[in-house]
């Protein structure tokens, strides 16, 4: 079994640490590039959403590639990702693609797939308590990843030099991959922070901070959303971003109760705007913006694929936030049209808006 | 005087028109429903309406500022899942904050929040808290909802027995008028939402240019709920949009019937049900390979002759395919 999946921010880390732990092998698409969007514009519905074209993509990549099983997530709605899994079979089965097709139903993810699990385990020949040290390091892993996107997303606006953050984030990123026991994951985890010290920093400056919302895939993949946190931290921005691979899976299985800024505290947050929960990223949409206001960020940008259900709603109502806040908000719905040069433009403006706004408090 | 309550042309007034109406007249209550749309009130809606969002839903706002001056109270309740197992489009159950957000000047709204996969969300239970606050008596509204429900199921029964809805808006609650059918007649089904389907100023009249085409058009009311079911079923995935389970599932029988000529898919720009949807109908249509598919797409630009002219040439195909029999 080749099994390929979707990518959702470092869930390539979190996988290649199990299957060389435990198995099974995976066929990671190749990374997303342009083809992977034309390939998937060109087999998808006309009107279908933008992550639906990423992921297509990506699958039709990774079964050229050499993949033979796919497992790709559903749901019970309202959101149409649920529908992905039947239309998506039906387009590559079309296309002459020959594969096994593995639907995780996310509302029995703990009973049916820990059994599955199991199946699989015993039939590898792996002990209970090896896999749980899979998982464990693995987990451990995608952490840190984060830990360190997290650093990179602070030393940015900072740099001397433009782009030495990301290299070594990249490099990072790439020793995390590679290790492989807690041993030497301790040994990158310092390798890590010294890397991130020795970036020349500029301490002077006090840059602007901007929260980046919206639809979870738009987010959490730097593909999708052209690279968001690196153009803006290159222009002296400091982000921070609501959707983390690992808050996904603690909030599908309700570990975030003490998290401070989990989905459900930013749901619980957006009540006064939206009494009801809607479904998907859109109350948290609109939550989000208001936990973060209080610990002194100064702007939202929210992402949402065009023509998204959900992330439409949250739009609208966030004019209201932004009003009632004084918090100014970006919007990018985002299509396969997409054009670096506006999102450059667009961005740019924004934060000159954010430099004038401290301007004018300061003069108050 | 009685307090009037403000119901706008768009969306769900389509499919529930008939319960409202009799819910809150027989308590009591004025119903005013916007004017039928024109290009006059639609503009409008346009201009305020966020660029994101589908036309049907910039019709809603377009009522709704049509209709804001002339009222007490705004109804616009939020149908999350009326039958216990699918939901609504989340954009229909977003409307209430999204026109409160965007406009100034609106009513108060009375925005019940039915979900039946929770008890205390239930249609009667959200329907008789909304009237207990307007200061109705349980008695009373238990009567008001019972008639209701029975104006509605009636109206069901007269779109299965092939009944148009716009006819039928015109006297809820008058005798049955039998239609005549002529067999000869090409059977064309037409499936999409009922907001597409039934807005003449939406669909450009499509139903009416069938018809006088001499076409005998079937659309999803007209498959029993049981038929759309095994359909479904026998799908595989259970499709868990209200709207688009009842599309697929008609779409299914419509396609197998042997008399079924034609099928037409009206949709609208950036529909979220409507993208996931359509390839399955499109997909099922070609395999099957003897019903003639069209799918028909209109947004803000689409004009009146774009939509004649396919008609007429999809008219022209099944008249050719019938001759070539």
């Amino acid at each position: 079994m080749k099994l390929t999946v979707p990518y959702l921010g470092h869930i390539d880390i979190f996988l290649n640490a199990m299957a060389r732990k435990i198995g099974p092998e995976f066929v990671f698409p190749p990374k997303t590039s342009s083809r992977t969007l034309l390939l998937g514009t060109k087999y998808s519905p006309e009107s279908a959403c933008l992550p639906f074209k990423f992921i297509l993509g990506n699958f039709i990549e990774a079964l050229e590639k050499g993949a033979d099983t796919i497992a790709m997530i559903t749901d019970h709605g309202p959101c149409r990702v649920g529908m992905y899994d039947v239309v998506m079979q039906q387009i590559l089965k079309d296309l002459g693609f020959q594969f096994d097709w593995i639907a995780m139903d996310d509302t029995r993810i703990l009973g049916d797939y820990l059994l599955r699990f199991n199946r699989e385990r015993k039939k590898r020949g792996v002990s209970l308590w090896e896999s749980l040290q899979a998982i464990r390091f693995s987990w451990k892993k995608v952490k840190l990843s984060e830990s360190v996107e997290r650093m990179a997303q602070k030393a940015r606006p900072l740099e001397v030099k433009r782009g030495e953050t990301t290299r070594v984030l990249t490099d990072s990123l790439r020793w995390i991959d590679e290790a492989s026991n807690f041993r030497e994951l301790s040994q990158t985890h310092q390798q890590c922070l010294e890397k991130f010290n020795r970036i020349e920093k500029d301490d002077t400056q006090n840059p602007p901070k901007v929260l980046i919302t919206g639809e979870g895939y738009m987010v959490i993949n730097p593909h999708a959303n052209q690279d968001i946190e690196r153009r803006l931290g290159e222009m002296g921005v400091e982000v921070a971003r609501t959707v983390w691979f690992t808050t996904q899976i603690t909030h599908a299985l309700h570990l975030d109760l003490f998290n401070p800024k989990s989905k459900r505290k930013a749901i619980k947050a957006s009540e006064p705007y939206l009494k009801h929960n809607l479904g998907g990223e859109c109350n948290a949409s609109i939550g989000y913006p208001i936990l973060f206001k209080k610990e002194g960020y100064e702007g939202v940008i929210q992402l949402l694929p065009f023509g998204c259900m959900l992330e439409a709603v949250a739009k609208n109502i966030l004019v209201k936030v932004s009003r009632e806040y004084d918090l100014p908000i970006l919007t990018f719905s985002l299509s396969e049209n997409l054009s670096e040069t506006m999102i450059d433009t667009r961005l740019g403006a924004f934060v000159d808006l954010l430099q004038q706004r401290r301007g004018r408090k300061r003069n108050r | 005087m009685s307090l009037r309550i403000g119901i706008p042309r768009a969306l769900l007034y389509y499919r529930y028109f008939p319960f409202w109406k009799t819910f809150f007249e027989t308590l009591g209550f004025e119903v005013v429903v916007s004017r039928p749309s024109h290009w006059g009130i639609i503009e409008r809606g346009f201009k305020f309406a966020d660029d994101d969002t589908c036309i049907p839903m910039k019709m809603a706002f377009a009522h709704t500022i049509d209709i804001k001056d002339r009222i007490d109270l705004l109804f616009l309740p939020r149908l999350l899942s009326v039958d216990g197992k699918t939901c609504s489009c989340p954009r229909l159950a977003g409307l209430p904050e999204m026109l409160k957000y965007s406009m100034s000047g609106l009513p108060a709204i009375l925005d019940p929040y039915v979900d039946e996969r929770h008890r205390n969300s239930s249609l009667f239970h959200s329907f008789s808290e909304m009237a207990l606050a307007l200061g109705k008596s349980p008695k009373e509204i238990k009567q008001a909802f019972q008639k209701a429900e029975s104006a509605y199921e009636l109206i069901q029964k007269r779109m299965e027995g092939g009944e148009k809805l716009p006819d039928l808006f015109e006297d809820v609650g008058k005798k049955n008028q039998t239609s005549q059918r002529d067999l000869s007649r090409k059977k064309i089904a037409v499936v999409g939402h009922a907001y597409c389907l039934y807005d003449p100023f939406f669909n450009f009249d499509l139903l009416r240019i069938l018809e006088e085409a001499h076409a005998s058009v079937y659309t999803q009311e007209r498959v029993p709920k049981e038929v759309i079911d095994s359909e479904i079923r026998e799908f595989g995935k259970d499709i868990y949009w209200d709207s688009g389970r009842e599309i697929l599932g008609a779409s299914l029988h419509f396609l197998r019937s042997s008399e079924m000529e034609g099928l037409i898919y009206l949709t609208c720009f950036s529909c979220g049900v409507d993208s996931m949807i359509e390839p399955l109908v499109r997909h099922r249509a070609a395999e099957n390979g003897k019903t003639l598919y069209l799918c028909l797409m209109i947004d803000e630009h689409t004009g009146a002759t774009g939509v004649l002219t396919r008609m007429e040439a999809f008219i022209d195909l099944l008249e050719r395919r019938r001759r070539r029999r």
